[in-house]
């Protein structure tokens, strides 16, 4: 344009121009409160695992992804998440009748003291289960690092916790890891988890 | 002697003048700045030069301010050398960058947390998805900054409501584009791209942005002009965002895969065109009808 024409501003807004702001406002907050729906809706999103010879049905994030090859029952990663990839895994274990819940979980914990970076125990605990039966869980965290050198990823610290409980002779195993950044967000996902966990 | 309809056109032109022209110089950065954007990545692509990372690093700062600088120097400076200028400016990009900074950017990734779930969608749901999360945001947090910073006071012709509203993407992509490069350590031409698009986004919904005020203000229109202008704000912001990363990335082969800035970079100027030319075509009819309408006003008074 080559020139425009020029136009006193009207300080007082007409009515049209008021139901217009009005109207503008209310359909952000539409917007917003539908992506939040959206939102909750592909996050609360689960598929069912179940293992009849393990014993073990499970619900578990559907954008998670579930592996069964490996040492232990089954476990969900969180692959969209940079960096270290929360991870729930469900393993078993035989146990004697003069051993203790305490006991596997020091196992654990030289067994993950030798390969896990800076592994450090922070606290033991009383758990509730979903059928209110009590389990233990312990608490840890350990320096996370890129296993491809050529990545030059920065270490993550992540935190753990085990939830472990005995039946029938045999120790259940909850390990939860997620980045300490998300670990207290994250920590709803594990509670959601072992709520719908049976065994 | 002159004519009346001359005289008028004289008048009008007169007054035009002190207003500084904002569709020229909107044009002129846009087409600097793709340029610019066009060689990082030409560079990139065809020598594929294996720089330093703190020289990658500076490069990618450098392209940041680019689009500030560009904006400084042919829309804000030349403004102080007319008759009437528009003295925020400035203002409404810091606010538009501080309300990214303080309520934009954690909304979107500490709240609404779109990396986690959206990017796996399918394209529909990505594009609804981030419609009604970025786009929402965006388009609101902009919408309040141009509606509590200048309207109305501010506004005194339509280009007024293009101006201030371009002002706030520069603000509001400014910030966004150095979160991303302090972020993640791109390459050169990875960088141009997603600046590109940071601002592509930003520019096209502040443009119905302004567009819906303008129409909302100047000509009164009904009440549903302007929140459906955001609306379309929302959904180009959706719509870009979404299928640029489609563009980016390459097809998945043994050998892994590639970026494609090329057809990233096609994909955003052919945005870009679109949308600047739709509200250009808007802009230029309305401000048409009203001058028509101003002339045979004047015509009937006998003046």
């Amino acid at each position: 344009m080559e020139f425009e024409t020029g136009r006193s501003p009207a300080i007082q807004m007409s009515p049209r121009q008021r139901w217009s702001i009005a109207f503008t406002y209310m359909l952000i907050i539409l917007g917003l409160a539908l992506g939040l729906n959206q939102r909750d809706s592909t996050l609360n999103l689960a598929s069912e695992y179940s293992n009849l010879e393990a014993g073990i049905s499970a619900k578990y994030p559907a954008r998670w992804l579930l592996e069964e090859t490996g040492a232990f029952i089954f476990r969900v990663r969180d692959m969209a998440h940079r960096g270290f990839n929360t991870v729930i895994e469900v393993s078993a274990a035989p146990v004697g009748s003069d051993t203790s819940e305490r006991n596997i979980l020091d196992q654990l914990t030289l067994q993950r003291a030798q390969v896990l970076t800076d592994y450090t125990v922070l606290a033991y605990d009383e758990f509730r289960l979903a059928d209110d039966s009590p389990a233990i869980s312990m608490s840890y965290s350990f320096v996370s690092r890129d296993s491809n050198p050529f990545l030059e990823g920065v270490s993550s610290i992540v935190y753990g916790l085990d939830i472990l409980t005995v039946r029938r002779g045999q120790a259940l195993i909850i390990a939860f890891r997620a980045d300490a950044d998300i670990y207290h967000r994250e920590l709803e996902t594990l509670r959601w988890f072992v709520q719908n966990l049976e065994f | 002697m002159l004519s009346e309809t001359q005289i008028q056109s004289d008048r009008l032109r007169e007054e035009g003048y002190a207003f500084l022209p904002v569709w020229r110089r909107l044009s002129l950065q846009l087409f600097l700045l793709t340029a610019a954007m066009l060689l990082i990545v030409l560079l990139g692509e065809l020598f594929q030069p294996s720089l330093d990372a703190q020289l990658e690093r500076i490069v990618t700062l450098a392209s940041v301010s680019l689009p500030v600088i560009l904006w400084l120097y042919l829309s804000v400076m030349p403004e102080y050398r007319v008759a009437r200028p528009r003295r925020r400016l400035i203002g409404v990009a810091v606010v538009s960058a501080l309300a990214a900074s303080a309520i934009g950017l954690p909304l979107l990734e500490d709240f609404y947390r779109v990396g986690e779930w959206l990017p796996l969608q399918s394209v529909f749901a990505r594009i609804l998805g981030y419609m009604l999360t970025a786009g929402a945001i965006d388009a609101g947090l902009k919408f309040l900054v141009l509606r509590y910073m200048i309207y109305p006071r501010s506004l005194r012709v339509r280009s007024d409501a293009f101006a201030y509203a371009f002002a706030s993407a520069v603000g509001y992509s400014a910030f966004l584009n150095i979160a991303l490069v302090l972020q993640f350590e791109l390459t050169m031409g990875a960088a141009a791209i997603y600046l590109l698009a940071n601002l592509t986004i930003q520019l096209a919904s502040s443009m119905f942005i302004a567009l819906g005020i303008v129409e909302s203000y100047f000509s009164d229109a009904y009440p549903l002009v302007l929140p459906i202008n955001v609306l379309i704000a929302a959904m180009s912001t959706g719509l870009i965002t979404a299928l640029v990363g489609g563009f980016m990335s390459g097809s998945l082969g043994t050998a892994g895969n590639t970026d494609r800035p090329l057809f990233a970079f096609a994909m955003l100027v052919a945005s870009l065109v679109v949308a600047m030319g739709v509200v250009y075509f808007l802009y230029s009819n309305a401000e048409r009808r009203e001058r028509e309408a101003f002339a045979s006003q004047w015509q009937s008074d006998g003046i």
